[in-house]
């Protein structure tokens, strides 16, 4: 068991307001990782490269020096996926929790070359009443003119841990469309960074997040605009009920050089129970003139209105409350073209509110 | 290309320097001993004494903040805490010496106690040089003084207050404060009192290598108001000077307090200021600031709603050119039921200044049905410089409304292009967009200062639209 201080955000503020970095106690971070067999990598294309030929993580951020070195020396799953072309089917893949593979720490590289183009869905679940351990590092090079997008599944029950760290780097013109679903974990650690380095480079990021019972999400997310013209859109959607805590950390830093670019971040939180918590730190970091940053973030509990009109069309409380979820899900969730998917996740929204 | 060049603010009024000249100067440096010379200097009653090691004690234990500016060139061994100028208190211009009246003459404040103040307090260096009131305020009960007049005569009340609103344990500078402090201004206002005219207290630093620990402690009882205005400057030396003074506002219910301030500390100002108020019931309390001068500024003015129904309002400027690094914000937390927050905050960073935008809205359980609302924008005329917005939204509770927005940029081409479709010269758009800007702000400020906040931002144009 250890305590645990993670998900340094790039830039400190007072100590007193609680959310320079997130201190976990009594984590079980495992000594030594046991073998993971329960991956299921579904692809089509004969486009795509897949090995396991990864190479040793080096994260500007992350969410710690003891998590990345664990996925550097003892990761159980490393998967390189190389892409060379456009591809339109879906790469899926997918990591299974259960009694006999509890423990994953994976190092996932993707590296999408000139002009290539994909859908990457990454999914993680479990079955109910066992404690997994998830610490897996996600890499990302969107290589010039390359248009990806990643769907980021986290089903996992609530008794396990969750901890995630992204890099992207972006070059000219590249696109990419991180969509994050984050309903699982007791403890769900997610470190963001895109670096847009290359000229029109464009990166969104939608995430939704949904809490209950005592579950904690701490995301960090950073976006630094270096590139001219480069765009970031940081769109966050989130619901707290129980004693569910949520903090979110958004920075946008718009780097000098970075001419032209544009940042926009948005978070809003639904507040289902009063003793749920929100605690927001979006940042505008700027050293360049010619740039539009704009951050809006709102907390609030669920519009009386709206939920009586539900209920006036013979809804119940619960049924009305997951109306107004999912509709505030639906635009983040119509990222996701997989109809099964789609379909699984919004099963898990209507049954975690139940 | 044109490019908007905002003028630096034209210091020649304040940095006009007296000679170095006091009648007590305590050495440098941070010691028991320099605190008990200091009480000795100051007479204070012993339990002031006793206050004054507790809180050294303190501030030898913690820590410099770990975020913020660099403020690692404060040296404290560099830096002389106390300096009783040549004078004492004075309730008439004509006594104060000529050379500090001169300066303050020059800053406007004698002009301004005439025309548009109820009463008026000067401070040089450490202590109070001046300090008046108009008669109708005296016969209401109003008290207006130095803060070492109320200790002597009003132990009861300093002591009920004194530091319990910013205790001396908050951080590393309230510490200090609290061992150091001197000169500042003392206000009640009696239940049910209008004041309808503002007092105006001013502070300024002459003496090089020190600093100024100024208290201002105001109480406005139930149902009485208050505008009180609070100005101080410098002139510049090579050598860091320090700003480390304390303000606490006690706003009981169903009063109101505006506290405005104009902060244009000279360029070598470490300005590490202090200021809160306590909120009661339908109170409310309105901050208005701009923030002008000073090397560093780390300035957080905070408001705790405690009453049912309390509001606030904050609303700041911050202009930062060369060498200046403004971190400036607002905190507020609410506490009981039904509060209201509002937040204004506007800045301009030019010539490699920065800007931080910092706060905190803290909206408790037990604040239920309570409302906040921020807004900050910033502004960059070039690309040297900095402009941050680092806001936390810590929210405890369902029932409550909470939204915050902030916006970065450089002048809107757009907004130029319409004015001009208007029949405006594109010098004229481009003043009218910065003078819009700060409009929100100016147009809270007292008239004077309304006024000399706009010569502050003179407007110059060079080239032509390329």
């Amino acid at each position: 068991m250890s305590n645990l201080k993670l998900n340094e955000t790039p830039v400190r503020t007072s100590k007193n307001f609680n959310i320079n970095n997130i201190k976990l106690e009594n984590v079980n971070i495992p000594k030594n990782i046991k073998e993971f067999h329960n991956t299921n990598i579904l692809t089509q294309s004969s486009k795509v490269k897949i090995d396991e030929n990864t190479s040793k993580c080096k994260l500007t951020y992350g969410l710690g020096e003891i998590l990345t070195n664990q996925v550097n020396e003892q990761a159980n799953k490393n998967l390189k996926i190389v892409i060379d072309n456009k591809i339109d089917e879906e790469i899926n893949v997918e990591f299974l929790f259960d009694n006999n593979n509890l423990e994953l720490t994976d190092n996932i590289e993707i590296i999408a070359n000139e002009n290539s183009k994909a859908t990457i869905i990454l999914k993680y679940t479990s079955n109910n009443n066992i404690e997994a351990f998830h610490n897996g590092i996600i890499r990302l090079n969107a290589k010039s003119g390359a248009d990806l997008n990643i769907i980021l599944v986290n089903l996992l029950n609530e008794k396990s841990n969750n901890f995630i760290a992204i890099q992207n780097a972006l070059e000219d013109n590249s696109k990419v469309n991180y969509t994050i679903i984050d309903f699982g974990g007791k403890n769900s650690i997610t470190n963001y960074y895109s670096n847009l380095i290359g000229n029109y480079s464009e990166n969104s990021l939608n995430t939704i997040y949904l809490g209950r019972e005592n579950q904690l999400f701490d995301l960090n997310y950073i976006g630094e605009l270096r590139g001219e013209k480069t765009k970031i859109n940081i769109e966050v959607q989130g619901a707290l009920k129980d004693n569910a805590k949520k903090h979110f950390k958004g920075t946008i830093d718009f780097k000098k050089g970075c001419k032209n670019a544009q940042g926009n971040e948005n978070e809003a939180c639904m507040l289902m129970s009063d003793t749920a918590k929100s605690l927001a730190l979006p940042m505008l970091l700027c050293s360049e003139e010619n740039v539009e940053g704009n951050h809006s973030t709102s907390t609030g509990k669920v519009g009386e209105k709206e939920l009586f009109y539900i209920m006036s069309r013979g809804f119940n409380v619960k049924e009305a409350m997951k109306l107004l979820v999912r509709a505030k899900f639906n635009k983040i969730l119509e990222n996701i073209k997989n109809e099964e998917l789609k379909n699984n996740i919004l099963y898990e929204i209507d049954n975690r509110l139940e | 290309m044109s490019k908007t060049q905002i003028n630096e603010i034209n210091r020649n009024i304040y940095d006009i320097k007296n000679k170095d000249e006091y009648e007590f100067k305590i050495k440098k440096g941070l010691t028991k001993e320099i605190i008990e010379e200091i009480s000795k200097q100051k007479d204070d009653p012993e339990w002031m004494k006793e206050f004054r090691l507790n809180a050294l004690e303190v501030y030898n234990k913690l820590e410099l903040p770990t975020w913020g500016p660099d403020i690692s060139e404060l040296d404290m061994n560099e830096i002389a805490t106390y300096v009783r100028p040549k004078t004492k208190l004075n309730n008439s211009w004509e006594d104060v010496p000529e050379d500090i009246k001169q300066t303050f003459d020059k800053l406007g404040i004698p002009e301004a106690e005439k025309k548009s103040l109820a009463g008026v307090g000067a401070q040089y260096d450490s202590e109070v040089v001046y300090h008046s009131m108009k008669e109708d305020l005296i016969k209401q009960g109003v008290i207006y003084t130095d803060m070492e007049t109320a200790v002597r005569e009003y132990p009861e009340l300093v002591k009920q207050y004194f530091m319990k609103c910013v205790p001396v344990y908050d951080h590393k500078f309230v510490a200090l404060h609290g061992a150091v402090w001197s000169g500042g201004s003392f206000v009640y206002v009696p239940k049910g009192v209008k004041v309808e005219v503002p007092l105006q207290s001013y502070f300024r630093l002459n003496s090089p290598e020190s600093g100024q620990f100024e208290h201002t402690l105001i109480i406005v009882e139930e149902g009485a108001s208050l505008h009180f205005i609070e100005g101080c400057s410098a002139p510049k030396y090579n050598k860091v000077n320090l700003h480390a003074g304390c303000v606490e506002l006690y706003v009981k219910d169903n009063a109101y307090l505006r506290y405005s301030t104009i902060e244009n500390w000279s360029k070598n100002m470490l300005n590490l200021n202090t200021k809160k108020a306590i909120v009661g019931k339908n109170a409310k309390m309105d901050w208005v600031t701009g923030s002008f001068g000073s090397k560093i500024s780390m300035l957080y003015p905070m408001s705790i709603l405690n009453g049912e129904g309390a509001k606030t309002e904050y609303t700041g400027i911050s202009f930062a050119g060369k060498g200046q690094n403004l971190d400036n914000g607002f905190k507020v937390i609410h506490n009981n039921k039904n509060t209201s927050s509002v937040v204004n905050a506007k800045s301009i960073s030019k010539n490699g200044g920065k800007c931080t935008y910092r706060s905190l809205v803290r909206i408790n359980e037990t604040a239920t049905n309570s409302k906040s609302s921020v807004s900050c924008e910033s502004l960059m005329l070039d690309d040297i410089s900095i402009s941050d917005t680092i806001p936390v939204n810590d929210i405890r509770t369902d029932e409550v409304e909470f939204s915050h927005e902030a916006k970065i940029g450089k002048i809107s081409d757009k907004a130029i292009f319409y004015l001009m479709s208007r029949g405006l010269s594109e010098e004229d758009a481009k003043a009218m967009i910065v003078r819009g800007f700060a409009y929100p702000i100016s147009k809270e400020l007292p008239v004077e200062y309304a006024v000399e906040m706009n010569n502050l931002i003179n407007l110059e144009l060079e080239g032509v639209i390329g």
